[in-house]
C-alpha cells in the first residue's frame, strides 16, 4: 500500500448465497475480467442485508454499496427479495436525503448464470464512482 | 416433530486460534496471486496461529494437512482462501468435523472466481486483494460460533412430476428400490412427447413400441400410484417433509369403470382438431381418447367444446360418464420430490419463421412426426397440407428456433438426429422422392449417431450447409426456398413440395409453473437450474428436489431416460437414510433484548415465528435460515446464526484499514 | 343512538364540571363514566401543578378526572407511553394519539381496550418562554393570568381581573416566542386518528365557552360517549352545518399556517451541502441517548439496533445510532418534537428526523401514527 497511490474505489457488495454470489462465480469461471475495486460479503439471501449493514459500510468508508439478490419471482426463501426492494427504496431516499450521489448505491438482480451480467455491473460502478471520487462520508485515513 | 441434536462438540471456542491454509489451486490461483505473500500477510493478523499455502487445499495431502493442524496448534477456527464455498464449503466443513471441529467454526474464502479469475492481468491489485478478503474472513472467523444441526426424519415417498420417458424412467427406478411413488402428469395419459414421436434415432425401433410397455409397467406397479390428469397445486415444507397438494382434474369419465371402449367417441357430435397429440393434423372428439395406446386407456371429455347432448353417456354401457364430476384433491406427504415436467416444441408461429403459418406447406418437425406415423391421422402417410398429396421434394430447415440469437441462443440438441431419420424415413416410403437438409452444422455425437449421419447421406439425402434467406410460396403451393451454400458459396433455389422446420425445444409453461411453486431456480435460458453443471447435474439447490428430463434443458430419448434413473438415484438416497440433515443456520433471539414487538412475525414466509405469552417463539424446523425477519428486527434481538450483526459488520469494517 | 361520523355539540351535565373550564366539560365527564362504569381501568389525566405546568398521571380515582387540569397549551410532554400495557382512556393532542397507535403496531398497547379522545391542537409552548413572553409581549404578570386561549389566529390570555388580551401567534412567533417549531409545522390539528376528536372549534353561538364540538371516528367513539350519555353524565345535540363549517375552516387556516412553517423551515439544502450539513448538525452529539429513551414511537429497550453498533472509537463522520435511527424514523416518526425539547446539545433532531421522514411518508402515501396500517419500510410487499 504505498504512499502516491491513485485513489481507486472501494465498493462493498453484498450478494445472497444462491444467485449473485453465483453470478460472481459464474462471472470468475467465464474469466470476465473486473477492476480489482469489490468487496463482496455472502449473506444467504438479499433479505439479510439490513440497513445497518449498508450504512455501516458507507460510515466504514465505502465509495458504493452494492446491494443484488435473485430476480424478483426467484428467490430461494419465497419473497426474501421483495423485501429487499422495500427496504432497498427506503435505503436508495436516505442516500438521497444525506447527500450522498446516487450513483453511490445500487441495486441488482443477478442470477446464477449471469456472469456477464455481474462483470458488467461492476465495470459500469466502478467506472461511475471513478468519477465521482472518494465519497464524503469516508473517514479521513481509512483506504 | 421428532428432532435429534446431533455435532454438539463445541469445543475450543473461547480464544479464537485460527488456522488459515491459502489454496494456490494448481496455477488458477497461484499464477496470478502471490500466496505466498497472502499467507505471510495472513500471519500478521489478529487470532491467527499459523497460515500456510497448499498447492490443492481441497486434496487429500491438503485435507490432512488442515487435520494435523487443527491437532497441532490446537486450532479451533479454519479459514481455506481458495474457490467458491459453492461447491467446495462441504468439502471443508466436513473435513475440519472430522478433526473435531464444529464444522460452523469454518471459513472459506474465495480468492480464484472472485479474484485470480478476474483479475489475470493485475497481479499486484490481485495479491492486495487477496489479503484484503482473507483479513475480511479471519475477522468473520474471530466471530463464528459452533451450530448444531438438525436431523429431520424423512418420509419414505417420492413424487415424480411429469410422466414423460424420464419421469417414468424415474418413477419405476424409485418403485423397484422398494419406495411409494406418486407419479403425476397434467395430460390424461402418460408418455409424454416420446409417444408422439413415430420412430427413434438411431435405431428406427418404433417409438411407441418400445414406449407402450413401458407405460403399462408404469400403470402395473404397484409401488407407483398414477395420478393423470392432475396438477401440483402447492408444495409446503423441506426435504423429508413436503406436504403436496394434488388437484386431480375432472374428466367426467369413471376412471375405475370405463373401459377405454371408444363407444361414447363414436357417437361424440362434436368434432375439434386435435393439437393434443396430432399437433392440430386431424381432429379429435369432446369425448375422446387420447391416443390408443394411452395409459390409463380411458376416455376424457373436453368441457370447453362438449355441448351437454348426453349422446356419450347414452352410447356408454358401463355408465362411466359423469357430467357433474367435479375436480378433486389430495394431499400427499412427500420426502423427495422429482421434476421431469418436460418441455414444449417451439412454435414458429408467431414470427412466421419462414413462412410457416403463412404458407400451407410449411411445417414442424413435430407435424412430420404425427404424420408419418403409422397411428397418426393419414395412417403413416406423409402429405402435403395443402393438397394432401404426397411430395417429391421435400426440404428440411435445421436449427429453427435454436441457435439464434433473436430465439435461442441454445443448440436444441436433437434436431440434427431428428431430421436425420425422419429424411430416411421419407426416403424408405418414398424411394423416388428428393430429400434436402439445410443445416448451419450437423451435430451428432455418442454412440452410432455419426454412422446414422452416414447413413442418411448413403441413401442420397442431399445436405447443404446454409440457412435459407427466403422462402416464398409457388402458384401450386410448392415453396421457392432461396439458400446459400456456405461450403461452395453457390447460391441455391429449391423447388419443394414440403418444407419441415427442424423445430428445437423450448421450456414449458408447465415447467415454469412447478418452478416456481418449488421455487427452484432457472437458467438463462429458461430451463431448470441444477445445483453444478457437472457435479451435480440433477440436483437442485433445494435439498430434497431434482430436475430431469428436457425441463432441465434440451436432451434426447437416451439422455432424458439417463437422467430419471440419476434422479432415481439421488433422490432415494434419503428414502433409504430415512433421514436427512437441515440447515443449522436458522435464526435465534435474544430473549434478554426482546421487546415482543413482534414487527418480525409477518415477515416469515415460512411461519417459523410467533408470538406467545408476549414472547417470541421460533419454530426451529420451520425456519430456513434467510435471516429476512432479523433486518425488519428494531431491537437487533433477532439474529441470524452465523450471519449475525457483529460477524457482517466485522466483514465490513475489515473491507478498509486506517492509516494516521 | 350515536354513530360512527356522528359530529355533535356536547358538555357535561353536571354544571360544576360544566363550568370549570372553558369547553364544557365534555371530555372530563366521558373520561369520569368511562372510568365509574368500567369502560376502563385507569385514566390519564393532567395533574395540575400550576397555570404553566402539570404532569401527567394514570388514575382510577374519578376524584383525579374531576380534579385535572384539562387541556392545556404549554404541556408538551408525549403521553403515548402512559397507555403502554393498560386499560385506559385517554386524552391527548394528535401527537399523543399518534405515539399510541404506533405502540398499538409494536404490540405495546393493545388498542382494543385503549380509549383516545383527541383534542385539537394548534401547537404547544414551552411553559418558561411562555412566561418570559407574557412579560416581555403581554405586559402581564405571570402569576395572574388564569386561562389561555387561542382564537382566530391569536394567542389570549386572560387575568384574575377578567381582562383578555390577545396577541396574533405570527407576530409572537416572528418575535421568538409562541409555538415550539415541531408544532409551527405540524400537519394534524384535528385528532382524526383518535376514536372521538374534541375540541372548541366549532363550537358557536350560546354554546361559545362551555361546550365542546366532537366527531365520533369509529366503534370505539361510539362506546365511549354511548357509556357518558347513558351514565347520565353528558348530553349531545347535533352539530349544526355552520358549526361543522366554522370548524372545517380552523382547521383549514391552521393547516394552512402550518404548511407555511413547513416551507419556511425546510428549505431545500443544495445536493452538494446536505452530508456537510448533517454531519455538522450530529457532530455536537454527546451519546447520551435522550432522543432515543423519550421518543414516543420507539418499543426497544435499552439495547437496540441503534446503540449496539454504535461505538466512539469508530470515528465515523455521522454515528451508526444517529444513521440507524434516522432509517427507523423515516417511516415512523410522528414530529411530535421529543427529541429535539430532550437534547442537551440543542440538535435539531425532529427538524432533521422530518427531513427524512417527510420524504419517505409522503413517497408511501403513509402518516405515521394516523391508522394501524403497517409501516412501509415493514412491508413484505413493495407498494
Amino acid at each position: 500500500m504505498t504512499e502516491n497511490k491513485q485513489w481507486e474505489p472501494k465498493i462493498v457488495a453484498f450478494c445472497c448465497n444462491w444467485c449473485s454470489y453465483g453470478g460472481a462465480d459464474t462471472a470468475g469461471m467465464g474469466r470476465f475480467q473486473q477492476p480489482a475495486s469489490l468487496r463482496i460479503i455472502r449473506v444467504m439471501c438479499s433479505g439479510r442485508i439490513d440497513p445497518l449493514h449498508v450504512f455501516n459500510a458507507f460510515l466504514e468508508g465505502a465509495d458504493a454499496v452494492l446491494v443484488t439478490g435473485c430476480h424478483l419471482g426467484d428467490c430461494h426463501y419465497v419473497n426474501g427479495n421483495y423485501k429487499t426492494q422495500v427496504r432497498y427504496d427506503f435505503m436508495e431516499d436516505m442516500v438521497k436525503e444525506l447527500g450522498l450521489e446516487p450513483e453511490r448505491l445500487h441495486l441488482s438482480w443477478i442470477s446464477a448464470s449471469e456472469g456477464e451480467k455481474f462483470a458488467n455491473f461492476v465495470r459500469e460502478v466502478t467506472e461511475q464512482v471513478r468519477k465521482l471520487g472518494p465519497s464524503p462520508l469516508k473517514p479521513e485515513g481509512v483506504n | 416433530m421428532a428432532q435429534s441434536e446431533i455435532n454438539d462438540d463445541t469445543k475450543n471456542t473461547d480464544e479464537p486460534r485460527i488456522g488459515v491454509f491459502i489454496c494456490e489451486c494448481g496455477v488458477n490461483i497461484g499464477g496470478v496471486i502471490d500466496c505466498h505473500a497472502v499467507a505471510d500477510y495472513a500471519g500478521t493478523l489478529p487470532d491467527v496461529i499459523r497460515s500456510s499455502v497448499n498447492k490443492y487445499t481441497c486434496s487429500d495431502s491438503g485435507q490432512s494437512e488442515i487435520k494435523q493442524a487443527i491437532k497441532d496448534n490446537n486450532l479451533n477456527r479454519v479459514l481455506v482462501a481458495a474457490c467458491t464455498p459453492k461447491t467446495h464449503e462441504p468439502i471443508f466443513r466436513a473435513c475440519v468435523e472430522e478433526a473435531g471441529l464444529n464444522p460452523y467454526l469454518f471459513e472459506f474464502v474465495n480468492i480464484r472466481e472472485h479474484c485470480s479469475w478476474i483479475h489475470m492481468q493485475e497481479k499486484e491489485a490481485a495479491t492486495e486483494k487477496a489479503c484484503e478478503l482473507v483479513r475480511m474472513g479471519v475477522s468473520r472467523a474471530s466471530k463464528l460460533e459452533p451450530l448444531q444441526s438438525n436431523e429431520v426424519p424423512v418420509t419414505n415417498t417420492a413424487l415424480v412430476i411429469g410422466a414423460g420417458v424420464a419421469g417414468m424412467q424415474s418413477a419405476l427406478d424409485i418403485a423397484d428400490m422398494g419406495y411409494k411413488v406418486y407419479l403425476v402428469e397434467k395430460n390424461p395419459s402418460i408418455g409424454g412427447k416420446m409417444a408422439q414421436l413415430d420412430k427413434t434415432f438411431p435405431t428406427n425401433d418404433c417409438s411407441i413400441c418400445i414406449l407402450g410397455p413401458k407405460m403399462v409397467e408404469v400403470a402395473r406397479n404397484k409401488n407407483i400410484e398414477l395420478m393423470t390428469y392432475s396438477e401440483v397445486e402447492e408444495v409446503d415444507g423441506y426435504v423429508g417433509n413436503f406436504k403436496v397438494k394434488v388437484r386431480h382434474k375432472a374428466r367426467y369419465v369413471d376412471v375405475n369403470t370405463c373401459t377405454g371402449c371408444g363407444l361414447c367417441v363414436e357417437k361424440c357430435p362434436v368434432e375439434v382438431p386435435n393439437t393434443e397429440f396430432n399437433e392440430g393434423i386431424g381432429t379429435r372428439k369432446a369425448i375422446y381418447v387420447p391416443f390408443p395406446q394411452a395409459v390409463p386407456l380411458r376416455a376424457v371429455i373436453d368441457k370447453s367444446v362438449c355441448i351437454d347432448c348426453g349422446a356419450c353417456s347414452r352410447a356408454c354401457s358401463s355408465n362411466s360418464i359423469i357430467m357433474e364430476q367435479e375436480d378433486t384433491f389430495s394431499e400427499l406427504d412427500i420426502g423427495v420430490i422429482v421434476v421431469t415436467a418436460g418441455f414444449d416444441v417451439y412454435d414458429p408461429e408467431p414470427t412466421h419463421d419462414f413462412g410457416y403459418g403463412l404458407y400451407d406447406n410449411v411445417i414442424t418437425g413435430m407435424e412430420l412426426e404425427r404424420l408419418i406415423n403409422a397411428s397418426g391421422p393419414t395412417m403413416g402417410k406423409v402429405v402435403r397440407p395443402s393438397d394432401v398429396k404426397p411430395p417429391k421434394k421435400v426440404g428440411f430447415i435445421q436449427c429453427v428456433g435454436s441457435r439464434d440469437k433473436k430465439r435461442n441462443r441454445y443448440c436444441s440438441s436433437f434436431c440434427c438426429m431428428y431430421a436425420l431419420k425422419d429424411a430416411q424415413l421419407i426416403r424408405e416410403k418414398y424411394p423416388d422422392s428428393e430429400v434436402y437438409i439445410m443445416y448451419m452444422d450437423m451435430r451428432t455425437p455418442f454412440r452410432n449417431y455419426e454412422e446414422f449421419y452416414d447413413r442418411a447421406r448413403d441413401m442420397g439425402i442431399r445436405f447443404i450447409r446454409g440457412k435459407p434467406g427466403k422462402v416464398t410460396e409457388n402458384e401450386d403451393n410448392g415453396l421457392k426456398v432461396r439458400v446459400e451454400d456456405t461450403l461452395t458459396n453457390d447460391i441455391i433455389d429449391l423447388d419443394l413440395d414440403l418444407l419441415v422446420l427442424s423445430v428445437g425445444a423450448v421450456s414449458s409453461e408447465s415447467t415454469e409453473r412447478i418452478r416456481q411453486i418449488l421455487k427452484v431456480s432457472r437458467a438463462a435460458d429458461g430451463f431448470l437450474m441444477e445445483a453444478h453443471p457437472k457435479l451435480k447435474p440433477v440436483d437442485t439447490t433445494l435439498d430434497g428436489i431434482f430436475i430431469g428430463g428436457v425441463s432441465q434443458g434440451p436432451k434426447d430419448i437416451p439422455y432424458s431416460v439417463s437422467q430419471g434413473s440419476a434422479c432415481a438415484a439421488r433422490a432415494t438416497r434419503y428414502l433409504a437414510q430415512g433421514k436427512a440433515i437441515t440447515e443449522g443456520i436458522t435464526v435465534e433471539v435474544n430473549p434478554d433484548i426482546c421487546v415482543a414487538c413482534g414487527i418480525c412475525v409477518p415477515m416469515c414466509p415460512f411461519q417459523a415465528l410467533s408470538i406467545e405469552d408476549g414472547k417470541l417463539n421460533i419454530i426451529k424446523a420451520l425456519c430456513k435460515g434467510c435471516g429476512t425477519c432479523a433486518v425488519a428486527c428494531p431491537t437487533g434481538a433477532l439474529q441470524q446464526n452465523h450471519f449475525r450483526n457483529d460477524q457482517l459488520l466485522a466483514q465490513v469494517k475489515n473491507v478498509f484499514t486506517f492509516e494516521e | 343512538m350515536v354513530e360512527v361520523g356522528d359530529k355533535v355539540i356536547g358538555y357535561s351535565t353536571d354544571p360544576g364540571v360544566r363550568n370549570k373550564g372553558a369547553s364544557g366539560g365534555l371530555v372530563t365527564a366521558i373520561l369520569a363514566a368511562a372510568l365509574e362504569k368500567g369502560l376502563v381501568e385507569e385514566v390519564v389525566v393532567l395533574k395540575h401543578i400550576n397555570e404553566y405546568e402539570a404532569i401527567p398521571i394514570i388514575t382510577s380515582d374519578v376524584e383525579d378526572v374531576l380534579a385535572s387540569a384539562g387541556s392545556m397549551h404549554t404541556v408538551p410532554v408525549n403521553l403515548a407511553k402512559y397507555a403502554i400495557g393498560k386499560n385506559v382512556a385517554m386524552p391527548g393532542k394528535p401527537c399523543d394519539i399518534r405515539g399510541v397507535i404506533e405502540q398499538a403496531k409494536r404490540n405495546e398497547v393493545n388498542i382494543d381496550n385503549t380509549y383516545l379522545i383527541g383534542l385539537n391542537c394548534g401547537g404547544t409552548m414551552y411553559p418558561v418562554q411562555t412566561r418570559e413572553m407574557l412579560i416581555n409581549m403581554y405586559d402581564i404578570d405571570p402569576e395572574d393570568v388564569t386561562g389561555e386561549n387561542i382564537e382566530k389566529g391569536n394567542l389570549i390570555f386572560r387575568t384574575k381581573s377578567g381582562e383578555e388580551k390577545g396577541i396574533s401567534i405570527d407576530e409572537l412567533e416572528e418575535a421568538g416566542y409562541g409555538r415550539r417549531l415541531s408544532c409551527r409545522y405540524c400537519d394534524v390539528k384535528i385528532p382524526v386518528n383518535a376514536d372521538l376528536a374534541c375540541g372548541n372549534w366549532g363550537v358557536i353561538g350560546e354554546l361559545t365557552g362551555n361546550a365542546t364540538f366532537c366527531e365520533v371516528m369509529n366503534e370505539k367513539g361510539v362506546r365511549l360517549l354511548e357509556n357518558a350519555i347513558d351514565a347520565g353524565y353528558v348530553e349531545i345535540e347535533p352539530a349544526s352545518d355552520k358549526a361543522i363549517t366554522i370548524r372545517e375552516k380552523v382547521n383549514n387556516v391552521m393547516l394552512s399556517m402550518g404548511e407555511k412553517w413547513s416551507e419556511k423551515v425546510f428549505t431545500e439544502i443544495p445536493d452538494g451541502e446536505r452530508t456537510q450539513y448533517y454531519m455538522e448538525q450530529f457532530a455536537d452529539c454527546i451519546n447520551c441517548g435522550a432522543c432515543k429513551e423519550i421518543c414516543p414511537v420507539c418499543t426497544c429497550g435499552e439495547d437496540s439496533k441503534c446503540t449496539m453498533y454504535h461505538n466512539l472509537e469508530d470515528n465515523y463522520r455521522m454515528s451508526m445510532f444517529h444513521m440507524v435511527r434516522l432509517m427507523h424514523l423515516s417511516d415512523s416518526c410522528i414530529g411530535c418534537g421529543q427529541c429535539t425539547d430532550v437534547c442537551p446539545v440543542d440538535i435539531p433532531l425532529t427538524t432533521i428526523f422530518r427531513r427524512f421522514a417527510d420524504k419517505s411518508q409522503k413517497k408511501y402515501n403513509y402518516k405515521a401514527g394516523m391508522t394501524l396500517e403497517r409501516p412501509p419500510f415493514l412491508e413484505v410487499m413493495p407498494r
